[in-house]
Parts: structure tokens; sequence; C-alpha cells
């Protein structure tokens, strides 16, 4: 979106706070349901991301299905289940936590280093003259309506005939 | 600049939900770091379609395809630990033993 710079600043760091302190709640949370109530904020913080990146489709798609049906449905399944187990589920420092967080460390920060690294500019530069023309003409959203009627439309038949047959298969296998 | 920040977030997430899903004992707290891990690669492909593709959008294109997938993961996997549940009366992971009968 076209924001000051200032104001653009200020979002992105409220975002981003947001969104690290959901995703620590996530996993750090004694309380399933606590964890899933910020699952649910990570999911709103990454919808607002994508709006600040000119996305609004792909912003209204998550909106609609990852905190309107995939949210609601993980705290459906955490109140089904979870009636008289979560005060024994206490967590106990082991050595494999240790383990795993001194292998997802050394993951983030060669990361951070592989991205710190690249030269970006260089490549949007690049790529940059070509995008000018016939950006106004059509919005985003008829873009990809286009692409998926186009390009993509076998992938997109697939996904539906995927999604039909995992719902019925999730009644089936919940049913009995 | 946004872009870099965008992908160090982006890597934040990725590793933390790794983090918990290996370390988590409840299977439904796997679910959600599953969905964060998922949510972390959307985020690098909006990102590298609103800088680099701005014409053509596939990366916005295959990020819906991402979250249709996580929408069909997310009705299957609840669907397996309630079948888990009401037959061992638990979600840990570690006491799902349902094979060896």
């Amino acid at each position: 979106m076209d924001l000051s710079e200032s104001l653009h600043d200020f979002i992105l760091v409220f975002l981003g706070s947001g969104l690290i302190l959901g995703s620590l709640g996530v996993v750090f949370f004694t309380n399933t349901i606590f964890s899933a109530f910020s699952l649910g904020l990570v999911l709103v913080c990454v919808s607002l991301f994508y709006i600040l990146s000119n996305s609004h489709f792909v912003a209204a798609s998550q909106l609609l299905i990852y905190v309107g049906a995939i949210n609601v449905l993980i705290i459906f399944a955490v109140m089904f289940m979870n009636g008289s187990e979560y005060d024994q589920n206490f967590r106990v420092w082991t050595v494999g936590d240790g383990i795993t967080l001194m292998v997802c460390t050394s993951i983030f920060i060669s990361q951070i280093n592989t991205i710190l690294d690249t030269s970006w500019h260089g490549i949007i530069w690049t790529t940059r003259p070509n995008q000018i023309l016939e950006q106004d003409l059509i919005s985003t959203s008829q873009q990809i309506g286009i692409h998926l009627s186009t390009d993509f439309f076998l992938p997109f038949e697939l996904i539906s005939i995927i999604l039909l047959v995992a719902l019925i298969g999730a009644i089936f296998v919940a049913r009995q | 600049m946004i872009f870099e920040h965008a992908l160090v977030l982006s890597a934040f997430l990725f590793s933390i939900g790794i983090y918990g899903l290996i370390t988590s004992r409840n299977m439904v707290r796997a679910l959600m770091c599953l969905e964060l891990i998922l949510n972390a690669v959307n985020i690098n492909l909006v990102t590298f379609s609103d800088f680099f593709d701005r014409r053509q959008l596939k990366g916005n294109i295959f990020s819906i395809f991402v979250i249709a997938v996580a929408a069909a993961e997310a009705a299957i996997g609840p669907a397996i630990v309630s079948s888990i549940y009401r037959n061992r009366k638990s979600t840990r992971i570690n006491q799902s033993n349902l094979l060896n009968k």
C-alpha cells in the first residue's frame, strides 16, 4: 500500500511484534486453548501483513480460510479433547528440548546470514523496468482470476477434488 | 526496508514452528505448529511475488494453493486425532501405539 514511510514502519513493527509474541505463545503456553487463541493472533497478523504487501486477495482468503475455518476447527478440537488432560501435560525441560532448541537456532542464524548476504537490490533493479507497464490496467484480483482460469486451470480443478475427498474422508473418520 | 524484514520474520516463524513440532507432546499443538510452518512459507511466497513478479503474481496463486492444501490438512488432522482420542483416551504423541496389537 502507498503509505508514508514512518507509518509503514510503525505498522510493520507492530505486526512483527504481534507475530513474534504470538508464535512464541503457540509453542510455550502450557494450556492448549491459550495457544490456540494465540495461533489466531498470529494468523490475523499475517493477514494484515499481506495487505501491507499489496496482496489483497490473498489477505482476504487468509482471513476467511485460516481464521474463519482452520482456527475455529482447531479450537473445537482442543475443546473436544482436552478435558482432563492438560494439567498433567506440564512441560519438563529435557535434553531433547535443548538439542532441538540448538538445532533450530542454528537454522535460524544460517537463514539470517543467507538473507543478509544476498544482494536483493541488484535483482530488484534488473526486474523492475518490465513491471511498470500495464500496472494500472487490471487489478490484482482480476489478474489472479485470469491466471487461475487459463494457466493454472488443471491445478485448480485438482485442488477442488483434493478438498472434496479430504472433507469426505474427515467426516468418515470422525463419524464412527 | 520491508523485504529483508519480511524474510527474517518468516525465517523466525519457520524455526519456531519446527521447534514446536518436534518438542510438543500434544497432537493438537503439533498441528498448530504445522500451521505456523505453512504460514512462513506463504509469507515468503507473497513477499517474493510482490517484489519480483508484480506483473504475473504467480506467488500469490501458489500461496492460494498452499492455503487450500492447509485447509484439507486441517480437516483431516483433527479427525484422525479425535479418532485416536476416542480409542486411547489420550492425545499424547509418545503414547499413540495403535498398531501393536
